[in-house]
């Protein structure tokens, strides 16, 4: 579930770009700006659809550009109190009840998080977009009563878990309100629609966000931030392992 | 010397009795011999099927290749170099290269092995010929019939299949299923798509590579490159121990059935004991022993089992060399998916498992002929003369 | 008549004593093949049916769809009443709840980081109740190479090749790092009691078994596990006993549209196994006819002999003035009375062999010496409704033919050639 945070950090700065002109490179360029300038702090609740239930799980997360991020879960109780720290490529959970770190590594990363249809590897791949991808600006369309550009974006590096993208961008706000990701043969795998746009210390920002493994059955899971503060101070403690275990 | 020869005399004089006795032991050996030569042949036949479908001669793997380390096929394959191509040219090896992809029935992701063969390989028995004859824009593929039955995919059927290129890149497919095989070999059936090599170093970036090499029955090459290795016996350990302990429980089948002929012998030498009293006086009046006399009804009995040796070999041999040939029909049947099973067993029959049956059969039709005839030597011989019943 | 010939047959040693002990050694023999035959045959499954798929299974419709992905998200919640309902409804079976599950065991350095780590499935079964069997279905005794058994909860065994690769001990603690049953993260510490081998390199190489209850509180599935196995408390499948027990269960949930009601699955149902099952029951039935077969040979000869050495008795019978049909057909109740009373007593010394074999089973591991394949060191006999009758076979059919056959002599031959042969 964290690496849908972090797909939603990145998103939180795709909407901050500016994309005034017509090149979709220069678009990206922007958003990658200002990503590796921010960190922020923000709680939020994620609803996973179940195939036999729904359940919120809630947590607070702190990050510092794309390379540093720090996750505490606060509710349900079976959650509470485990940890994530991400640094670079590493990762590692924390879990009170047995009171150990463990580090995930390896082919582990690629493997599906907890039955989710993200792997820990979609959350580690901490590269500005630019580095990965050039883009186009493909089309209009309306989304959601929203006049939205359309984005294409293709992979020009080799190692990409997915070798394009679209993104339907909001011509006046500058914020992505579909996004969906394909395979190199493009075949749709994943989309994600953003909703519940606000205006947060002068940024607009699309509070929920609701992902889908288009190859799996089930209704996709939804993620809701709420108290987002960005441009904070964060002691440096807080991304090492040591904070895990306190 | 004497008694082998008066014991075949008396044999040859009791007529029909002796000639019963004899088909009768005739007909256990020749079962026995049968038996295990079934059950050699049908262990033998998992041993070969498994030779067949997946071991070949042998196979040389990529050094980080680890059949149960899953995860760990994204790094071993290794370029397929001239030394490989050689061989791949003589028929000695074919390339297969292995991957994990993913497909989605009933809406869940399910891990699968792709496994890229040439399809104009004859090293094992996949029909991978039936890989070439596909013109549409799908990728054509085969899978086992244990895969289909969990699938529920049939011949012709789509299927998507997820998987990631050589530098973790996510791509999707339709493919077409052009073929469903039936092999009595789970692990080259379990959870694996098959699909020609070319196509799958294509998909996955991994242009000319390959995990393992499947070598010919007469390879006698070993290691070379990198490429390690592994024999057919380091291959078959695990079915071998299993044939094994087979073996162990069919022990006690193979006493069983020695039984059968022991009781035949057991039956005949009491009844003959029993009723020749006045031959057996007579004997020991003309200045026999006892223990003379003991010999020559053993040995008469044990003559029985040579009688019956020589009589199996003449009609058992032939019978038995048919079955061989033309094996033994065990089901014809036609399953949910329409393939075709024709099984059969061919029966093994090992020299040493002969011999020491025929070995078997005398030595034991000896000591049981002896235990009866101990009986005379507590005979008083006039009464024996007399035929008064002791 | 009757009680004429049976006087005759218990005076006469040589007509009675002898061909009863044949007979009775012959059906012997022949029940303890044919009960045999079915033990071997069985075992060639045991090994499934004890790891994953019972003789009976009980899992949820969902989960059945996909069990050999172990998706503990579509188990059973609440078991209990289930397993009771099952346990009064077929007392005739030993219902066991199991989880199977997939993870991580990572286990830590001095500083308690990870220090190796890798992926393993593993089995959370009753260990701890009185009355389970779940340790012998396992083999977990004989299958002990370090270590010991689990004595309490929190302890678990692993495979030995994944301790011998890691440098793991007996003491040593782990993390189990899960899913839970509904998709959070798991983490659970165990200590290492034993490490086992079972001989199958699939599972050697990373499996781990501990207590239902760890798991159940490890996967958050108190009072819930993935299924519900059923095994006959022989120890052995009975195909037949089977169907009807799963006709009945699954007659009750046949319209439910749940897809978590319970389903049953009979072991030949699972892992297409019903071919493979078909093919080694054809192969069996063949052994037991060719033996049956060449059972019938030995013992209809020794009716036929039995008779031939009579001829003189029944010349003298002749000359007494009996009649020719009436000596044929005393001859034959004699037979009758000689099959059916050898048959009786071998089969029920067949059966005591078997049960015997049944119970203990016959140790081959002494022919197995330096073999790593240790789940079948021990072959049993079972016995199959079969076995109550297939001694009659060649038991009385055969002798009555022998004498039968041996008696036609009575016709052929005059007064005189038979009272000469008495002579002899």
């Amino acid at each position: 579930m964290t690496m849908k945070i972090s797909i939603a950090i990145v998103l939180v700065f795709l909407l901050m770009a500016k994309a005034f002109g017509q090149d979709g490179t220069e678009i990206l360029e922007k958003i990658d700006k200002n990503m590796s300038s921010t960190n922020r702090i923000f709680e939020s609740s994620m609803t996973i659809h179940g195939k036999r239930n729904s359940r919120t799980i809630t947590s607070r997360s702190w990050s510092e550009g794309v390379k540093k991020s720090f996750s505490e879960y606060l509710s349900p109780a079976s959650e509470k109190g485990t940890k994530m720290l991400k640094l670079a490529n590493q990762l590692w959970i924390y879990s009170p009840s047995s009171d150990r770190i463990i580090q995930i590594s390896g082919h582990l990363l690629r493997q599906s998080v907890m039955g989710s249809d993200l792997s820990y590897e979609d959350m580690m791949d901490d590269r500005n977009l630019t580095e990965i991808y050039s883009a186009e600006i493909t089309g209009k369309e309306v989304v959601e009563g929203c006049k939205t550009l359309i984005l294409l974006l293709k992979a020009k590096v080799e190692n990409v878990a997915y070798q394009s993208q679209k993104m339907w961008i909001d011509e006046e706000r500058m914020i992505p309100l579909r996004q969906e990701l394909y395979s190199k043969s493009g075949q749709l795998l994943k989309r994600m629609e953003l909703s519940d746009v606000e205006k947060i210390q002068g940024r607009w920002f699309p509070k929920t966000i609701l992902f889908k493994d288009l190859l799996k059955e089930g209704n996709g899971t939804e993620f809701k931030m709420t108290n987002i503060k960005f441009d904070q101070q964060i002691p440096e403690t807080i991304f090492t392992k040591a904070a895990l275990k306190q | 010397m004497l008694s082998l020869k008066l014991a075949f005399r008396n044999l040859i004089g009791a007529g029909l009795r002796t000639w019963l006795n004899v088909s009768v032991l005739s007909v256990a050996f020749v079962v026995m011999v049968f038996y295990n030569g079934m059950l050699d042949g049908w262990n033998r036949q998992a041993h070969d099927d498994t030779i067949n479908w997946e071991v070949g001669g042998g196979q040389l793997w990529h050094p980080l290749y680890d059949p149960f380390d899953l995860l760990g096929l994204q790094e071993a394959h290794g370029v397929i170099e001239n030394q490989a191509k050689k061989l791949i040219g003589q028929k000695q090896i074919t390339p297969v290269l292995v991957t994990q992809g993913s497909i989605f029935p009933h809406g869940r992701m399910q891990n699968i092995l792709l496994k890229g063969v040439q399809p104009e390989q004859e090293i094992i028995g996949l029909p991978t010929s039936n890989l070439v004859s596909h013109a549409g824009q799908e990728i054509p593929a085969m899978i086992g019939k244990r895969m289909a039955l969990f699938t529920n995919l049939k011949k012709g059927d789509n299927v998507l299949v997820r998987w990631r290129d050589k530098n973790g890149t996510f791509d999707a497919r339709e493919f077409n299923i052009v073929e469903i095989f039936n092999s009595n070999v789970p692990t080259v059936d379990n959870g694996q798509i098959y699909l020609p090599l070319n196509t799958l170093q294509e998909m996955t970036g991994m242009i000319d590579e390959a995990t393992l090499f499947v070598a010919a029955t007469n390879y006698t090459g070993g290691n070379f490159d990198e490429w390690q290795f592994k024999s057919p016996k380091y291959l078959l350990k695990e079915i071998d121990e299993i044939i094994k302990s087979k073996k162990a429980g069919s022990a006690v089948i193979y006493i069983l059935l020695l039984s059968i002929a022991l009781l035949a012998i057991f039956d005949t030498q009491v009844l003959s004991i029993f009723r020749r009293q006045r031959e057996i006086g007579t004997y020991i009046a003309m200045g026999m022993t006892r223990s003379q006399v003991v010999r020559i009804f053993t040995v008469e009995g044990a003559a029985h089992s040579l009688l019956a040796l020589g009589l199996a070999a003449i009609y058992g041999t032939p019978l038995l060399y048919l079955l061989q040939k033309n094996g033994i029909p065990i089901s014809q049947t036609f399953d949910s998916l329409g393939v075709s099973i024709a099984s059969k067993i061919i029966p093994v029959y090992a020299f040493a498992m002969i011999v020491l049956s025929i070995l078997l059969v005398v030595v034991s039709a000896t000591i049981v002929s002896y235990f009866p005839a101990r009986k005379i030597a507590r005979m008083k011989p006039t009464d024996a003369l007399k035929g008064k019943i002791q | 008549m009757i009680r004429f010939i049976l006087k005759g047959i218990v005076r006469d040693k040589g007509r009675s004593l002898l061909p009863v002990i044949v007979v009775s050694l012959g059906v012997m023999f022949t029940v303890f093949l044919s009960c045999w035959l079915k033990g071997i045959m069985n075992d060639s499954f045991a090994l499934s049916a004890n790891f994953g798929m019972g003789h009976l299974k009980v899992m949820t419709k969902a989960y059945a769809r996909e069990s050999d992905q172990m998706p503990n998200d579509l188990a059973f919640l609440g078991t209990d009443t289930l397993l009771t309902s099952l346990r009064t409804g077929y007392p005739e079976m030993d219902w066991v709840s199991r989880i199977r599950f997939g993870g991580l065991i990572d286990f830590p350095d001095s500083t308690g980081e990870t220090k190796v780590q890798g992926p393993v499935v593993g089995w959370g079964i009753d260990l701890f109740s009185q009355s389970s069997h779940e340790k012998d279905r396992f083999n977990l005794e004989s299958s002990l190479k370090a270590g010991k058994i689990h004595s309490k909860p929190g302890e678990a065994l692993i495979t030995y090749d994944f301790a011998h690769k890691f440098g793991i001990n007996p003491g040593n603690k782990f993390t189990l790092f899960s899913t839970t049953v509904d998709g959070s993260m798991s983490f659970k510490n165990f200590i290492v009691a034993g490490t086992v081998r079972f001989g199958s390199s699939a599972l050697d190489r990373g499996a781990v078994i501990a207590d239902l209850g760890d798991l159940q509180s490890a996967l958050g599935m108190e009072n819930s596990a993935g299924e519900i196995l059923g095994f006959f408390k022989n120890g052995n499948y009975d195909n037949n006993a089977a169907t009807l027990v799963c006709q009945s269960f699954n007659l009750k949930f046949v319209n439910s549209k749940d897809e978590y009601a319970p389903v049953m699955l009979r072991l030949r149902d699972q892992g297409g196994l019903a071919d493979y099952m078909d093919y080694v029951d054809t192969i069996g039935g063949f052994m037991l006819f060719v033996f049956v077969m060449a059972m019938s040979v030995v013992l209809w000869n020794a009716g036929l002999l039995g008779g031939l050495r009579r001829y003189g008795e029944f010349g003298l019978r002749l000359a007494m003035g009996e009649e020719k049909k009436h000596i044929y057909w005393s001859l034959i109740y004699e037979g009758l009375l000689i099959g059916t009373v050898g048959s009786v007593i071998g089969t029920f010394a067949g059966l005591c062999i078997s049960a015997y074999l049944q119970k203990v089973g016959f140790d081959i591991s002494g022919m197995l010496k330096n073999s790593t394949f240790m789940m079948h060191s021990v072959v049993r006999a079972s016995i199959t409704p079969q076995a109550f009758y297939i001694g009659f076979v060649p038991g009385v059919f055969s002798v009555v033919v022998g004498n039968a056959l041996s008696g036609i002599g009575i016709y052929h031959r005059k007064t005189a050639q038979l009272f000469k042969e008495f002579e002899n």
